[in-house]
């Protein structure tokens, strides 16, 4: 399992596609964002454009990756973390704190998946009090990245396109 | 002087845990702890927090920095937003990016973590 991290528009759909180049097929691309209004519409566009001709079948999940069944033996690219922790903790059915959910769903991708990469995002970096309930957010989302980071085998930050490798080595 | 930095939340305090076989009660938390105990405190945790409550106290946090004799400093990065549209936030930002200077400067080993994965990016391991 690689993990990839990094601000905003950094580059790491970029790396985390390149990761899974070497693959022919059976290639999956699991999108967590869900299709609000004219900007997410723009930049689910911009990701569709970028993975076309790479081989990926696209899934649409935003929530319960637990229930997710893929073919055992697929090449997994989850897109993003940030985003389905989000959908988690503030979606129609949304909880308070959907780490153990969330853990348990990788677990399971992790188990059907020969391969999975995830992309995820660094919040927590710029001081602000957004209140609690997006401080609550913030939280669960660096518990996971933390969890994830420690069973995975390599570790990525992105700084500008540039992959600064936190943990294993990146098989590019 | 070791110093331990890192966005909020990922996993500073554990590391320091860890790595210093330190309990909770060695690590004093500068949110909520008697200001004054924090300059000979063995662990700090939060030290950002100290640079604003000493600035709400009238005093300059960098004077205050300056006289830490703390073991262990662990501090959030906080800089890497969009500038604060409040005075009071922009001017608690700036000293937090230098008490973090100073207290670097100072550190023999200086740690980053991110996804509770700690990088040194000063010194070595002590």
């Amino acid at each position: 399992m690689t993990l990839i991290t990094g601000g905003s528009k950094c580059g790491k759909s970029s790396l985390a596609e390149k990761l899974l180049d070497r693959y022919g097929d059976n290639k999956y691309y699991i999108a967590t964002m869900q299709p609000f209004g004219e900007e997410t519409l723009a930049a689910i566009d911009r990701h569709r454009k970028l993975r076309a001709g790479k081989g990926f079948v696209t899934i649409e999940r935003y929530t319960g990756l637990a229930e997710l069944e893929i073919p055992s033996g697929s090449r997994v690219l989850l897109e993003c973390m940030a985003n389905l922790c989000a959908n988690e903790m503030f979606g129609e059915s949304g909880i308070n704190d959907p780490e153990e959910r969330i853990i348990q769903g990788i677990e399971h991708l992790r188990t059907l998946a020969e391969e999975l990469v995830i992309v995820t995002n660094n919040v927590g970096s710029d001081g602000i009090d957004y209140g609690a309930e997006t401080n609550g957010y913030i939280r669960v989302l660096g518990r996971i990245n933390a969890r994830l980071a420690a069973a995975a085998d390599c570790v990525v930050e992105c700084v500008y396109g540039i992959p600064a490798v936190l943990k294993g080595r990146l098989l590019l | 002087m070791i110093m331990i930095t890192g966005g909020a939340f990922q996993g500073k305090t554990e590391f320091a845990k860890s790595r210093y076989s330190l309990k909770a009660e060695d690590i004093i938390d500068c949110g909520s702890c008697d200001l004054d105990a924090v300059q000979s405190a063995r662990c700090v945790r939060n030290y950002e927090l100290a640079v604003k409550r000493v600035m709400a106290r009238g005093e300059d946090p960098l004077a205050f920095t300056d006289r830490l004799k703390c073991d262990i400093i662990l501090m959030n990065e906080i800089g890497s937003g969009i500038i604060p549209l409040e005075k009071s936030e922009r001017e608690w930002r700036e000293m937090t990016g230098r008490a973090g200077c100073i207290i670097a400067s100072r550190a023999g080993t200086v740690y980053r973590v991110c996804c509770g994965i700690a990088k040194i990016i000063k010194g070595e391991e002590i």
